[in-house]
């Protein structure tokens, strides 16, 4: 124990006095989290729909007595996709190629079915594979519940004013003609001009009766229209780049090169340095060696990554900005912070130790943290297999923590399966390094 | 005399290649050893397994005594100033602080500059400085004299000598015919064959 003490002591040294590599090893990460930010920025951009009009949509189109603004409602789905006015087989062609993610068609007599108000007028939607296709196609299912709730309205008014016309009687158009409704009122003057008898007393309750039923249409068909409505509150919370994901996000990229990159090198340069064959000689065995190198990748874990929640959360009180309690969790992330840099620090370790000098394994960990990173970030919902190769570097286990302990009510339940994991892979890789330790030439 | 460090048999193997053949060595109390032999003969792997810092591929070393050694490239700490190396490597080794002030003043180490700063010449004097932490009985040294002024020369053969009447033993590496007469006995090392 005391000679994995004096070697991080001298590690520390060492670092202190390399003050162009500690810069970098703290820009680096930052950098690369705020490329990653961009990136992941760029999955929430508009993917490109192709949309064939093939039934020549009017400006306007009025649909019972309503009158609906085809161009704005179209706008208003072009804030969530990029829409892209194509004739057919261009739109399949581009789909084909991926370079549209969705092709939506307004089939001929779109529009006449719509002014019909008998059929159901239909889209027709093809998508690509992959994840933007299932984003497109909720949001075209968006758009259809927003037109079906505009038109329902119309529908709605139509039928009432049907309803209207089967109470008060009058002159209506149906199917394209011109129909005379004589109406349950007018029904009820002629019966009372008829002489009285049990059958025509029959028929004057079915019409009071058939009136009086009409009479509460309205609000029936209106409650019937919208069981449920949703009302829609100002937005609240912090914003993504303020977000406890951002945050988690930012906290483990940058632990993750730093520590990968560190215990890497602090362990090859014992080798470059001649140090390692005079420490061999009974001074420091191969565990300590790897045990002060976990140490110092856990300590600058530690520190980099407490400054990074510091940041945050100061950036979150200056701009009294609402929603999570930015202090409250630092000890829980803190402990995490120094266990996910000694799991990743133990990876740095073996990579240290099989790269052999400072300069490769210095590559090496640069090499080896951008897919492991990059790896952790794949959903896994998306990919069942990338997540699960995920689960056998520290990187991924290290987001679910932190994301947890940032933003969940209750993240007990994660933070202790995710300790697990890190504590499980930190003695895994701790122990192969050893191994390879053991067996480096001086 | 028994023997303060006895090799039985060790040999060296990287890949295919024999660095060391099979040999038997000793190094009893009051022995001065040359090894002298061309490059790459296999000099620095036997004072290297000698020392303990490369295990051999084959056979065994006993050490009675606490042994020093001083590889040939300087095994130290370029970012630490020499006290620093010196201390860390006392600490490690369980030697005394006043050792290190007396190794810093004898061999003039008093800089503030890191190890990879000094002239090659300062650089071997902390790398034997280090080898004479915790006063071992037995050197094992490496082209000592490599890279040292006159003066120093001088100075690191009469701490051999002193080492010697006091009944210490030191092996060193050389190439200089020279410095094969403060030996009393000279072993060649030919091809990694060990040549009495």
């Amino acid at each position: 124990m005391r000679a994995v003490a004096l070697l991080l002591r001298k590690d520390v040294l060492v670092l202190r006095r390399s003050p162009l590599l500690l810069g970098l090893l703290v820009a680096y990460p930052l950098v690369v989290a705020a490329l990653v930010a961009l990136v992941a920025s760029y999955a929430n951009a508009r993917p490109r729909v192709a949309l064939v009009d093939e039934d020549g949509l009017p400006a306007e189109l009025v649909v019972g007595e309503e009158r609906f603004d085809v161009e704005a409602t179209i706008d208003r789905v072009a804030r969530e996709v990029t829409l892209v006015r194509l004739d057919r087989a261009e739109a399949e062609q581009q789909l084909g190629s991926g370079r549209a993610v969705a092709m939506l068609v307004v089939p001929r007599g779109f529009v006449a079915d719509l002014r019909s108000m008998v059929r159901s007028p239909e889209l027709e939607l093809r998508t690509t594979r992959g994840a933007l296709s299932v984003r497109v196609t909720q949001q075209v299912q968006a758009l259809v519940y927003e037109l079906n709730r505009q038109l329902q309205d119309a529908y709605i008014d139509a039928n009432i004013e049907y309803t209207r016309l089967l109470v008060e009687g009058g002159t209506a158009a149906f199917l394209g003609r011109e129909v005379e409704v004589l109406g349950l009122d007018r029904a009820r003057a002629l019966l009372d001009e008829l002489p009285p008898g049990p059958r025509l007393d029959r028929l004057r309750e079915f019409v009071r009766t058939a009136r009086a039923a009409l009479g509460e249409t309205d609000e029936a068909l209106r409650a019937t229209a919208n069981p449920i409505e949703l009302r829609e509150q100002p937005a609240v919370g912090r914003s993504w780049v303020l977000s406890a994901q951002a945050q988690a996000y930012a906290a483990t990229l940058t632990i993750a090169f730093v520590a990968l990159l560190l215990a890497a090198a602090a362990l090859a340069a014992e080798r470059d340095e001649g140090a390692l064959a005079r420490l061999r000689r009974g001074l420091v065995g191969p565990g300590e060696l790897v045990a002060a190198k976990v140490a110092l990748a856990a300590l600058a874990a530690l520190v980099l990554g407490t400054g990074l929640v510091a940041a945050f959360g100061l950036a979150i009180e200056l701009g009294d900005v609402e929603g999570g309690q930015p202090w409250a969790r630092v000890p829980l992330v803190a402990a995490g912070l120094a266990l996910a840099g000694a799991a990743l620090g133990a990876l740095g370790a073996l990579l240290g130790a099989l790269a052999r000098d400072a300069r490769t394994a210095s590559l090496v960990a640069v090499l080896a943290a951008l897919p492991i990173v990059f790896l952790g970030l794949v959903p896994r919902e998306i990919a069942p297999a990338a997540a699960a190769a995920a689960d056998a570097f520290p990187f991924a286990h290290a987001l679910r923590f932190f994301t947890s302990a940032l933003f969940d009510t209750d993240p007990w339940g994660t933070v202790a399966r995710e300790t697990g994991w890190l504590a499980l892979l930190a003695l895994v890789y701790a122990a192969v390094a050893r191994v390879a330790v053991r067996r480096l030439p001086a | 005399m028994s023997a303060l460090v006895a090799a039985r048999g060790i040999a060296k193997r990287y890949g295919a290649r024999d660095v060391l053949r099979p040999c038997d060595f000793d190094l009893g109390a009051g022995a001065v050893v040359a090894l002298l032999g061309p490059n790459g003969a296999g000099k620095s792997t036997l004072l290297s397994i000698l020392a303990g810092a490369v295990p051999p591929t084959a056979g065994h070393v006993e050490r009675e005594a606490t042994v020093g050694w001083a590889p040939q490239r300087p095994a130290l700490y370029g970012r630490l100033t020499p006290r620093e190396n010196l201390e860390l490597f006392a600490r490690l080794g369980g030697a005394e602080a006043t050792e290190v002030h007396a190794l810093v003043r004898d061999l003039a180490l008093e800089r503030a500059e890191p190890a990879s700063a000094l002239s090659v010449g300062m650089r071997q004097r902390l790398n034997l400085a280090l080898a004479f932490l915790g006063r071992p009985q037995v050197l094992l040294l490496d082209e000592p004299t490599a890279a040292l002024d006159p003066e120093q020369r001088e100075r690191l053969w009469t701490r051999l000598d002193d080492l010697r009447r006091g009944g210490g033993a030191v092996c060193f590496a050389t190439q200089n015919l020279d410095e094969v007469e403060r030996a009393q006995r000279v072993l060649r090392i030919e091809d990694g064959r060990l040549v009495p």
